[in-house]
């Protein structure tokens, strides 16, 4: 008890405050700019917070680590753009939901999952970090494989209905993601003579591209002289009535569920986390078929999951020492600067400093709710602007964010390709989340299989028993799902299927 | 405010920050190519290029370099990150500027590396202006492992060749060619398991999934501090500070000597007077205080050479990779 009132005491220092508050607004305003991620800002401002107090310096990292989670929600939700990687998931329910004319309801419902999300992971750091240290441990190349191989089984559900289209676009995404070096011989393969490509097709310029530039692109192909296109200014009710708000309950429990799992787990973060809650809530939904055209279920469960993973990817990082995320990794950086060895042994030597930690991203987590909440009628007023002066003002954040990931006109180029790739997809009903899936996990699936029969053999997969529990949920995954939608099917056969996106 | 006021100030401040960052990006690059280099060197701002991401140790070299070099040669020092496949991108990016010293770079070891493994990478292509830190390699096995020392796992690796399995940061990295230096000195055959970076490397062999993990001492000597590694031996000469007790491979028979470092490189063909400034100003960076404290925080070590020093040094290092990577 005495660490945790010296750890939160530690706190009542205004300093502090005001670098909480610095790091929230920088935080949300990264946050909704595609292309810059969290991992970016925090890694820049890494550089200037090491000449700071260690304290003082985790308030202004941890608070834009928070405030981004809540920032990228806005433009997956209003043009169909995520903010940062994890809020992929956001954007198949949420952008529905604003063309709706419902996007004030998913605004507000996003930002308060994703601070119930934020709370949940926090109680993991103070109560379970240190049992679950071990569990993290345990994660090698085999069970990452199969927590993988499980992700991969969302492609189903990620189609929205279009299961051979959606299949399709999952195979080029896990084909796309064999581009680059080979992970364990180095050899190249696919780079077509550009060095750019030797780590893999840059991810950030693809998803901007797929979601951002084919949205945008979409929108003037089919922009008719005389017809001028429903802006999505008519934001409706701001708050969820009760019955919503019930609605709301269960998706959110997945959500902290599925994120703090995933964010305990070394290397995987809020992208992964939210498509896995996303679709694990439309499995257990009495109405699956809503998923994917507008439903709010479906932005509270990745929005709570990709904001539960902040707690559980800071456990792993304090507890093991190892970097929960890439964000973790630049923090992880700074905090050996600043002395403060993360391990085990930081539980022993500086229990304070883990309550400390904990208290910043609660403040950190309630601030960027409140920013998040007032500020919402100022940023949906950008909306209001004449859809061809917006398109203009999407593509140029979405030209500046990609070419800040790594200061690249290739990467740059890039997006553009597969914003036509994502226009033709669009026009021809081919879903863009599939590829995205196969994109972000095909590389994690080929290099940690590869890993486990390097050094294990064959007998890898066998002798894993997370690994083994992970391969029959993903076996359950795709053979009961069919069957219970065949059933459904029957059962509702009169239902007009409405088109996606 | 009525909403159509707040509707103006919320899209003027997302054009004035568009703005400003595109002025931003156009600000490191005007200006240089236009001042002809000579006795006035410098009077414009010097961007410092790193071929990894921001956050990174060279990243962190870079911008506490930069700091001190703005002191000292009195004009503004800007660090940009161009990263990307294994740091060609912006090794390539540096040799196609003007050799006029507003455009240098922090280049780590890889520079002597990447000509062989299919890059577009050449250390002719650079003027090299001084070494600035050293990061010793080092094996480390997990805490509840049986190999007490470097002979103990040899051994066991003679008994059943290529069962025992080292995590390294990648395919082609240095720590990758730190495997194949250890195999053939002692003559014995690893199986090297490429991870995706230095940290899930290292986590590997804490977590037991691999029997040992060849890593620089920044990532082993904490982990070897709190009882979660074991480090067997530090590839290095003398034995390292940061790991005291630590015998060096040499000491235990086995001829290893590797590690990764950095040169701060400008494009080939930098006026003499240029490189001369420069030079000297480097020298004196990495003796501030805030430099040293950075370098050994991360149990790395300050290692400074010359201009002349760390060219030989590069073209030394580059020879031998041409032999450990060709095997």
């Amino acid at each position: 008890m005495n660490a945790l009132a010296e750890g939160l005491g530690a706190l009542a220092d205004p300093y502090i405050g005001v670098c909480l508050v610095i790091g929230v607004l920088l935080g949300s305003l990264v946050g909704a700019v595609p292309g810059v991620t969290a991992t970016m800002a925090v890694a820049l401002a890494a550089g200037f917070t090491l000449t700071l107090d260690p304290l003082p310096g985790l308030a202004v990292l941890l608070s834009i680590y928070v405030a981004a989670q809540f920032g990228d929600r806005v433009p997956s939700i209003l043009i169909n753009t995520p903010g940062t990687p994890a809020s992929i998931a956001t954007t198949f329910d949420g952008y529905p939901m604003a063309k709706q004319g419902k996007a004030g309801i998913a605004l507000t419902s996003s930002a308060l999952v994703s601070a119930i999300g934020s709370l949940t992971g926090i109680l993991i750091l103070v109560f379970l970090a240190q049992p679950l240290a071990g569990f993290a441990l345990q994660f090698g190349p085999i069970e990452l494989f199969c927590l993988v191989v499980f992700g991969l089984t969302m492609m189903v559900g990620v189609s929205g209905g279009r299961i051979v289209k959606g299949l399709g676009a999952g195979l080029f995404g896990l084909l796309l993601g064999v581009v680059g070096r080979d992970p364990i011989t180095g050899d190249q393969r696919f780079t077509l003579g550009f060095d750019e490509l030797a780590s893999g097709v840059p991810f950030i310029a693809a998803i901007i591209g797929l979601f951002g530039i084919a949205e945008v692109t979409n929108q003037l192909v089919s922009a008719r002289p005389g017809r001028v296109p429903q802006p999505i200014s008519q934001l409706g009710r701001w708050w969820p009535n009760r019955a919503e708000t019930r609605s709301l309950v269960k998706p959110t429990m997945i959500g902290c569920a599925v994120g703090s799992v995933v964010g305990v787990v070394p290397a995987a973060g809020g992208d992964i986390a939210g498509v896995v809650a996303w679709d694990q809530a439309r499995r257990t939904s009495q109405t699956p078929e809503r998923f994917g055209k507008g439903a709010l279920e479906g932005v509270a469960a990745p929005d709570s999951a990709s904001c539960a993973t902040m707690g559980g990817s800071l456990t792993t990082t304090l507890a093991v020492g190892v970097p929960g995320d890439s964000v973790m990794a630049v923090m992880l950086g700074s905090m050996v600067v600043w002395g403060l060895q993360p391990g085990p042994a930081l539980f022993v030597t500086n229990p304070d400093l883990v309550y400390s930690l904990a208290g910043l991203m609660t403040l950190a987590t309630l601030l960027a709710l409140a920013l998040a909440l007032m500020r919402m009628r100022g940023v949906i007023k950008l909306l209001a602007l004449p859809p061809r002066y917006l398109a203009v003002v999407v593509v140029t954040f979405c030209m500046v964010g990609t070419f800040a990931v790594q200061n690249s006109v290739f990467d740059v180029a890039l997006m553009w390709v597969f914003g036509l790739l994502g226009l033709l997809m669009r026009r021809f009903g081919f879903p863009p989340g599939p590829l995205v899936l196969g994109l972000i996990l095909g590389p994690l699936a080929e290099s940690n299989l590869r890993r486990a029969l390097l050094i294990d053999g064959g007998d890898a997969l066998f002798s894993s028993p997370i690994g083994m529990t992970l391969i029959a949920l993903s076996l359950l995954a795709v053979t009961v799902q069919p069957l219970r939608s065949s059933m459904k099917g029957r059962r509702s056969r009169e239902r007009t299927p409405t088109p996606v996106v | 405010m009525s909403p159509s006021v707040t509707a103006r100030r919320t899209a003027a401040a997302v054009a004035v920050a568009s703005v400003a960052v595109a002025l931003n990006g156009c600000a490191s690059r005007g200006g240089a190519g236009e001042t002809p280099p000579g006795n006035d060197f410098p009077n414009d701002t010097i961007t410092l290029y790193t071929p990894t991401a921001a956050g990174g140790a060279t990243d962190l070299t870079a911008r506490t370099l930069g700091t001190e070099l703005e002191d000292d040669l009195g004009v503004s020092v800007v660090v940009e990150n161009r990263p990307g496949a294994s740091g060609s991108v912006g090794m390539q990016f540096l040799a196609d500027q003007n050799p006029d010293g507003y455009s240098i770079a922090v280049l780590p070891v890889e520079v002597s590396m990447l000509q062989y493994q299919d890059f577009d990478v050449d250390p002719a292509d650079y003027d090299f202006l001084g070494q600035v830190n050293a990061q010793p390699g080092t094996i480390a096995v997990p805490a509840d492992s049986p190999y007490q020392t470097l002979e103990d796992l040899i051994t066991a690796a003679k008994e059943a060749p290529g069962t025992v399995s080292v995590s390294t940061a990648g395919a082609g990295s240095i720590w990758d060619a730190g495997v194949t230096a250890l195999s053939q000195a002692a003559d014995i055959e690893l199986q090297a398991v490429p991870f995706d970076g230095g940290a899930p490397a290292v986590t590997a062999a804490i977590g037991g999934q691999v029997d040992a993990v060849v890593a620089g001492i920044g990532e082993t000597a904490p982990a070897h501090a709190d009882g979660r590694l074991r480090v067997l031996a530090v590839f290095t000469e003398e034995p390292a500070p940061a790991l005291e007790g630590v015998p060096t491979a040499i000491e235990q028979g086995y001829d290893v000597e590797i590690g990764s470092w950095a040169v701060i490189a400008a494009p080939a063909g930098l006026p003499d007077e240029v490189r001369d400034t420069l030079e000297s100003a480097i020298g004196t960076a990495v003796e501030a205080p805030s430099y040293i404290e950075l370098i050994e925080s991360g149990g790395n070590i300050v290692t400074y050479r010359d201009a002349d020093e760390a060219s030989e040094f590069v073209t030394e290092e580059s020879a031998r990779f041409a032999e450990l990577l060709a095997s």
